[in-house]
């Protein structure tokens, strides 16, 4: 295994993006392009709140009121499905095929009173299990009081006040204020996204969705503060040097934590991914799918902010400050960027009272050009094939 | 240079530990035949959400909690919980059958029944249902006539004993407690007690108002008004069963017997008022009062959602869920092993132990009343920790590759690179910790269960990776002396002194 590592580093001198990043050689410009990711944020947010003005939410029985029967049968219709509901007295029923034998029949039913709401759905559950099959015991049934679904919406944005507060405290006391700010705003991007995607696309709104949402403003948060510790780290130690501007300390901590990154959302969202496929598709668990879906949506976009909106915020931020203006203000007159590789920084930092000498810095106009430079000839890979010392 | 995080003793005592806790664990509840507590959703049940019609104080609600409980125990199904969540009951009935069934005798409002006494029967020694009760025997009847009450003291002057006859035949289970039957029923707080009671003569709906109080002496009385229907009926019961006892009988239990105005000789209306005295204590007689007053409950209740799943559809989702953690979970395993290659093998330990040692811990605690069942939304809970799990070995691994960028050797990497990483993971496990407390705390329904398997594998993280990662990884680390040990196949990871050339 081993020997494939080396031997693509020694016949590859510029390895393709993805060795880059397994190597630690990149140099992406996250600070320096914000205008760029900003827009591509600011145009799905408001396409979704544009949706979501225009459409609203389709929301499900839970929010809405009302009843509804779920039958599992392999041989069966969704018309055949409907005449059965409509045969038992249920006026205007929604019918639809979740997954791969799943049929789900909706209708709104709270105008009646509870004794005949009782008798009707017993009447449906009836007439759906004979239509499928199957007995009445099989019939999954699921009524709802039109304030239900409110009372869990207005409980979950209890908390989610709750935790908005005491996670931008964390975030103060740990780190400070302004990493608050930036997690802050990151999250509500994360909001946004997930709230605009599901009425651009028209996914229906169940409590599920509420929890969903919850666990992606958590896990958005908690990959926020990774890539913040990182940052603090170089404010503390490269920062002090000053050599490099926050704005590109930013940058390097960006890149240096950029295959952590890839590789934490990968995992993340593989067993998602797996959740909405294997679990609400081919084996057709439906009440996955409204988590899945939510889930899926929300850690990519939770992965994206941390990266793209928030480290970028931060540097903003922080470059107002008196300290770090003059710095910034610098590395503008210096003309050229400095994009450090995490691995010139990795071995900047490992000698330690060396100094960041200005020729080894990276001197391209486009930094994306010129991949790690300093002290280029001292870690290529090919000082692997040797012994140590 | 750097401190040693840990000596190579403690080291190897807590990686042994560990693994030998993480699965001894499993196999013992495996052993014990344990699982976990299935939520409805996966077990098929019932669930109902019922909501106080008007405002009702918190005592109210328990009150509600109390009398729903033994409602759903009596109905002799196992696993049934009946939790306050706010406002809110919810009733669940995990794995019944026929959930509608269930779901009509616990939403039904329970009445209070005013049957005559017939007799004591003896504490069931064996418990035969049988379809229909014997009759008393005559001796033993609690009549009028036997009883003799003795109207200057107001008590009985004959002290009947319970009819041995009965002490074969089961008490009255709550379902076949027919109005109309004659029934054997449990007295409130006595255990053991047992009266055999004539069919109902009145119901409560007979009832307006009844409040506990104290009379002139000090004793704590119920003090009841009659509807304008129910008073001449009551009349007639207190008539026909006049210095004999009638029992207030609540959802199968006997709240009071009380004798029909012992203290007079001939019968009187009631015209529309009573008074219950005895040897009542506050809260007894406040029980009462809520009892006759309210029929079943103090509250009326509304069902805000009602869920019914059927077994068949619990399996199958118990199955897509599972087969979905699983599909995710090998996902991921096979990319940290295309990835970090040997060091990968670190995370497929590691994350085994893990599983292991939750597993067992879900056992576990299914077998305790404190945790939530484990349903759907706990499965998603743990599917999405599975990211923050393996997320804290690629924060150590990527900083490993850092500080041997840095040129530092395999042996000091692995303690400063441990040694920041924890930091991080601390950091963000706090965060996630955090929000799985406050969404426990604050949320309702399938939330909880979700908030609480979420914060326990993130708990579990933190230990595993000072218990686990740290001395394996660093173990290996001290022991790698070439570059071509297990921990130099990282990408990048350059032994040290070829920075220096």
């Amino acid at each position: 295994m081993s020997d494939d590592v080396m031997t693509d580093e020694t016949e590859e001198k510029t390895p393709g993006r993805l060795g880059r990043i397994y190597q630690g050689r990149t140099t992406v410009d996250f600070v320096g392009r914000k205008r760029t990711w900003f827009t591509i944020s600011m145009v799905i947010i408001v396409l979704g709140l544009a949706s979501l003005g225009i459409r609203g939410f389709n929301l499900g029985i839970d929010f809405k009121g009302g009843s509804s029967w779920e039958v599992q049968t392999s041989h069966s219709t969704v018309a055949a499905i409907t005449s059965a509901a409509e045969k038992a007295g249920l006026r205007d029923p929604t019918v639809e095929k979740l997954g791969s034998k799943t049929y789900q029949v909706t209708a709104d039913i709270n105008s009646l009173s509870a004794d005949s709401q009782t008798a009707l759905i017993n009447k449906v559950a009836n007439s759906l299990a004979k239509t499928a099959g199957v007995s009445t015991n099989q019939v999954s049934v699921t009524s709802v009081g039109p304030t239900w679904g409110s009372q869990i919406t207005h409980r979950a944005l209890e908390a989610l006040i709750v935790f908005f507060i005491a996670v931008v405290a964390y975030i103060s006391i740990r780190f400070e204020p302004k990493m608050a700010l930036a997690a802050f705003i990151a999250m509500v991007h994360d909001l946004l996204v997930t709230v605009g995607v599901y009425s651009l696309f028209g996914l229906q709104i169940t409590p599920d969705t509420v929890i969903a949402i919850l666990t992606i403003l958590g896990y958005s948060l908690y990959d926020t503060v990774v890539v913040f510790d990182r940052v603090r780290d170089n404010a503390g130690g490269i920062l002090k040097s000053g050599d490099l501007s926050y704005g590109e300390m930013v940058n390097l901590s960006m890149n240096q934590t950029l295959a952590r990154s890839i590789n934490t959302s990968l995992v993340a969202i593989l067993p998602v991914l797996s959740v909405l496929v294997v679990g609400a598709d081919i084996l057709g668990a439906t009440t996955l799918q409204s988590y899945g879906l939510a889930l899926f949506v929300g850690l990519m976009s939770g992965a994206y902010s941390s990266i793209f909106i928030a480290s970028p915020l931060l540097a903003i931020m922080k470059e107002r400050e008196p300290r770090f203006r003059e710095m910034a203000e610098r590395a503008r007159l210096r003309s050229d960027q400095r994009v450090l590789t995490p691995a010139a920084a990795a071995l900047y930092a490992g000698e330690g009272a060396q100094r960041l000498a200005r020729p080894t810095a990276s001197s391209g106009p486009r930094p994306r050009s010129a991949p790690g430079t300093l002290s280029r000839g001292t870690i290529q890979a090919r000082a692997r094939k040797q012994k140590r010392r | 240079m750097a401190q040693q995080v840990g000596s190579r003793r403690s080291l190897i005592v807590s990686l042994i530990l560990t693994i030998a806790i993480a699965f001894g664990s499993l196999v013992a509840t495996l052993s014990l035949g344990w699982g976990p507590k299935l939520g409805l959703d996966l077990a098929g049940g019932l669930s109902v959400v019922y909501k106080p019609a008007t405002h009702a104080s918190t005592a109210d609600m328990q009150e509600v909690v109390t009398i729903l409980n033994n409602r759903v125990n009596g109905l002799g199904v196992s696993g049934a919980t009946v939790n306050l969540q706010g406002k809110n009951v919810v009733v669940s009935v995990p794995g019944v059958t026929d959930a509608r069934r269930i779901l009509q005798l616990v939403g039904e409002t329970a009445q209070l029944l005013f049957r005559p006494v017939l007799c004591e029967a003896t504490e069931a020694k064996k418990t035969d249902a049988v379809a229909k009760l014997p009759s008393c025997g005559s001796s033993y009847l609690f009549s009028a006539a036997n009883l003799d009450v003795n109207t200057s003291t107001g008590e009985p002057s004959n002290n009947i004993s319970p009819d041995p006859s009965f002490s074969n035949i089961a008490t009255t289970k709550p379902n076949k407690d027919n109005p109309k039957d004659e029934v054997i029923l449990p007295y409130l707080g006595e255990s053991g007690v047992r009266y055999v009671l004539g069919p109902a003569q009145l119901t409560g709906t007979a009832v307006a108002k009844a409040t506990a109080g104290q009379n002139q002496i000090g004793q704590w009385v119920v003090d009841y008004t009659l509807t304008k229907t129910g008073s001449p009926a009551w009349d007639k019961v207190a008539e026909a069963n006049f210095h004999a006892e009638v029992a207030i009988e609540l959802d199968g239990v006997i709240q009071s017997a009380p004798l029909i105005l012992p203290s007079q000789s001939a019968f009187t209306s009631f015209n529309g008022q009573g008074e219950i005295s005895g040897s009542f204590t506050e809260s007894s007689a406040k029980d009462l009062a809520v009892a006759m007053e309210f029929g079943a409950l103090p509250v009326r209740l509304n069902p805000l959602d009602t869920v019914t799943v059927s077994p068949t559809l619990g399996h199958s989702s118990l199955v897509a869920g599972l087969g979905a953690g699983l599909v995710g979970l090998l996902l991921v395993l096979l990319y940290t092993i295309l990835y970090y290659r040997a060091l990968g093998l670190v995370i497929v330990l590691g994350l085994a132990a893990t599983a292991a040692l939750l597993w067992a811990i879900i056992s576990a605690l299914g077998h305790t009343a404190f945790a939530p069942s484990f349903d759907l939304a706990g499965i998603t809970g743990i599917i999405v920790s599975i990211g923050i799990t393996v997320d804290s070995y690629i924060v150590y691994f990527e900083r490993l590759k850092d500080e041997a960028r840095a040129g530092r050797s395999v042996r000091t990497s692995v303690d400063r690179g441990f040694r920041s990483a924890w930091r991080t993971v601390l950091a963000a496990d706090t965060v996630s910790l955090l929000a799985a407390i406050l969404l426990y705390l604050i949320a309702v329904g399938d939330v909880r269960g979700f908030a609480f398997f979420l914060g326990l594998s993130t708990l579990m993280d933190v230990f595993m990776t000072w218990y686990f990662t740290r001395p394996l990884v660093i173990l290996l680390g001290r022991r790698s002396t070439s570059s071509t040990s297990a921990l130099s196949m990282v990408a990048g990871l350059t032994p040290g002194v070829s920075a220096h050339e």
